[in-house]
């Protein structure tokens, strides 16, 4: 056999799973958010744009995503760092401790946060007794809350992603850098952050698309009130039973996230690349 | 340019002391080779010279000032690594600037000057936009060395910066840092563990062995006037032999464990038990009867110019080197006669 069928027919696993659950539906998806009454009809679409209310929601979730990138980015960087740098023995209990909220169900995690979060919950409690809130204060069904818990249930996949990187930069790097007259933080900024970036990079599209398609926590978390766009499509499709929208408000989401990614990943990969 | 004075260091790595108080005198502009086998600590003291490493006990100091606290960043040296350490997202050209705009020495304009000197020092010049990725070995071993010397710092350290260079380059490489320091006049600590690197660069060679200075001197005179077994062992020329060295009348003797004796230079103070060390140039193979000991010929290695032998004598192997014009047979019997005044006499290993 030639290495070309070879190969072709180790690809061809992977490939039918994704035809399968993957094309196949997107597909049926696109035609749905296009059908009407009488044939094919963008109506579902001018709806959705012409609407204030969505998009609203649609700058929501874009917005928010883009926050929850950025704080896990910020958070994550020294993280990895610190895990990349630490014994192998702490290295192990601080991947641990990263992945551990991933043990919990999703559902689980973000009813912890409700009971931290609520009006009576322990954190608005503790700034009321600082004298820092009102009385009413609470944070659930905040924007804030959302990021909160998403921040947190993503913060792994960021943290592992620039750790894989991290742990491959020569440690030497770093002691040139400080014989050559680099304090600690320049030698982090000058030599580990720019070769640290395609982790960053792989991170970000991971946590970006992860959040703008996330339901459960922003739902929980927001409330009916703070609505993302995945929280609408699942209204659609269970409240008001108008799949067409549904599938016009999913393209939607999954065009702007690719209008967003690919740039973004064709800028980064150009810069650690070239 | 400035002297370095280390007084009493010692290191441990947790229980394991690897530097056992060493005290070293660097006068300034001089070329200094630690050398040794790996684990003697001749990198660990490097780095302690250079601030990689804190010290558990004793000082260093830079131009009569203590830096034993300070952080690489605030001592005035620089450091080319064996692996080089090019930044890989820098170009060649940023990689040489980089020491100048971290301790921020001169202008833009006065950077880019001394980057294009420090390139044409070591012939890159015309390599300045490449990424040090698509260089080979050797020039990325001078890019190091550039952007080692560009900040002229007082002093220079060099970690085994010619042991991934093959045989060809490192002897041009050799020849460019001699005339750089001569040129320069850095004071310049070269680590090493390669003993014909070390004589044939430094000023002065320090040879550690197991965390103490086992002897220091200038290279004819170490490798002349080894003080010990393990010196002239590790100098790589000397064969050792187990002797008893005892006076009859006027003429000093060395008798060998098989009882053939060697006579010695009459200037030797030792008496009794004592190791003879002999350089294997100094070893002059004969026919058997003609020589003063005899020994029998166990191989023969060819290496183009000489030859080398492994001979049995006494029951030691010791090395020869000779010339190609007389060829001794493996399995036969020769004569060996060494000048008694190349002959060292060390206290017994």
């Amino acid at each position: 056999m030639s290495d070309r069928a070879e190969n072709t027919l180790l690809v061809l696993p992977g490939l039918l799973l994704l035809a399968l659950a993957f094309f196949v539906p997107i597909t049926q998806m696109l035609v749905l958010s296009v059908s009407g009454e009488n044939g094919p009809t963008l109506d579902h679409f001018t709806r959705f744009l012409g609407d204030p209310y969505y998009l609203n929601v649609l700058w929501r979730t874009v917005r928010l995503s883009l926050i929850i990138t950025v704080i896990c980015a910020a958070v994550g960087f020294p993280l990895a760092y610190i895990m990349a740098r630490v014994g192998p023995r702490l290295r192990l209990w601080l991947i641990v401790l990263v992945i551990l909220p991933l043990m919990t169900s999703v559902v689980v995690r973000t009813f912890g946060w409700m009971v931290l979060l609520s009006r009576s919950g322990l954190v608005p409690q503790v700034l009321r007794d600082l004298g820092l809130a009102e009385r009413n204060f609470s944070i659930m069904q905040t924007e804030l809350a959302i990021v909160i818990g998403m921040v947190q249930v993503l913060l792994p996949f960021m943290t592992l992603s620039i750790l894989g990187v991290v742990t491959r930069i020569d440690r030497r790097l770093e002691e040139a850098a400080r014989t050559m007259g680099c304090t600690f933080m320049q030698t982090l900024r000058t030599v580990v952050f720019p070769l640290a970036v395609p982790g960053i990079v792989a991170g970000s599209l991971l946590v970006f698309t992860l959040s703008a398609s996330s339901f459960v926590t922003p739902n929980l978390l927001g409330g009916s009130r703070i609505q993302v766009l995945a929280a609408s499509i699942y209204r659609s499709v269970t409240q008001t039973l108008d799949w067409p929208f549904a599938a016009a408000q999913a393209v939607i989401l999954f065009a702007g996230i690719l209008l967003i990614l690919v740039p973004y990943a064709r800028l980064a990969g150009g810069r650690s690349n070239g | 340019m400035a002297d370095v004075r280390l007084t009493q260091i010692k290191k441990a790595f947790g229980k394991v002391e690897v530097l056992h108080g060493i005290t070293l005198d660097i006068p300034s502009g001089e070329f200094i080779s630690l050398l040794g086998a790996s684990g003697c600590g001749k990198t660990t003291l490097l780095r302690i010279v250079a601030g990689l490493e804190g010290v558990t006990s004793g000082t260093v100091e830079l131009a009569g000032r203590d830096v034993t606290a300070l952080p690489p960043e605030k001592r005035d040296i620089a450091m080319m690594f064996q692996s080089y350490a090019l930044l890989p997202h820098l170009s060649v050209s940023e990689n040489v600037r980089f020491p100048l705009r971290m301790r921020r020495i001169g202008s833009r304009e006065e950077q880019a000057e001394k980057v294009r000197d420090a390139l044409e020092t070591v012939q890159l010049g015309h390599l300045a936009d490449r990424k040090p990725t698509q260089l080979s070995g050797g020039q990325q071993q001078r890019v190091a060395l550039a952007r080692a010397i560009v900040s002229r710092p007082s002093v220079l350290l060099l970690d085994e910066p010619l042991s991934n260079l093959d045989a060809r380059l490192r002897e041009d490489m050799q020849v460019e840092l001699i005339e750089i320091h001569k040129r320069l006049g850095l004071t310049t600590i070269f680590v090493t563990h390669d003993q014909e690197e070390a004589l044939s660069l430094s000023d002065r060679i320090v040879l550690l062995n197991g965390g103490n200075v086992e002897q220091q001197g200038a290279p004819s005179e170490i490798y002349t006037n080894p003080a010990s077994g393990y010196v002239s062992n590790f100098l790589g020329a000397a064969n050792l032999l187990p002797a008893v060295i005892s006076e009859t009348g006027d003429t000093l003797s060395a008798r060998l464990e098989d009882g053939q004796s060697l006579p010695l230079s009459s200037d030797e103070s030792r008496r009794g038990a004592a190791t003879l060390a002999l350089r294997q140039e100094d070893v002059i193979l004969c026919p058997e009867g003609e020589g003063q000991i005899v020994g029998e010929i166990g191989t023969r290695i060819y290496l183009g110019a000489r030859n080398r032998y492994v001979v049995h004598v006494a029951g030691t192997e010791i090395r020869v080197l000779a010339g190609t014009e007389t060829v001794f047979e493996d399995g036969s019997r020769v004569g060996l006669t060494v000048d008694p005044a190349r002959i060292r006499a060390l206290p017994q290993s």
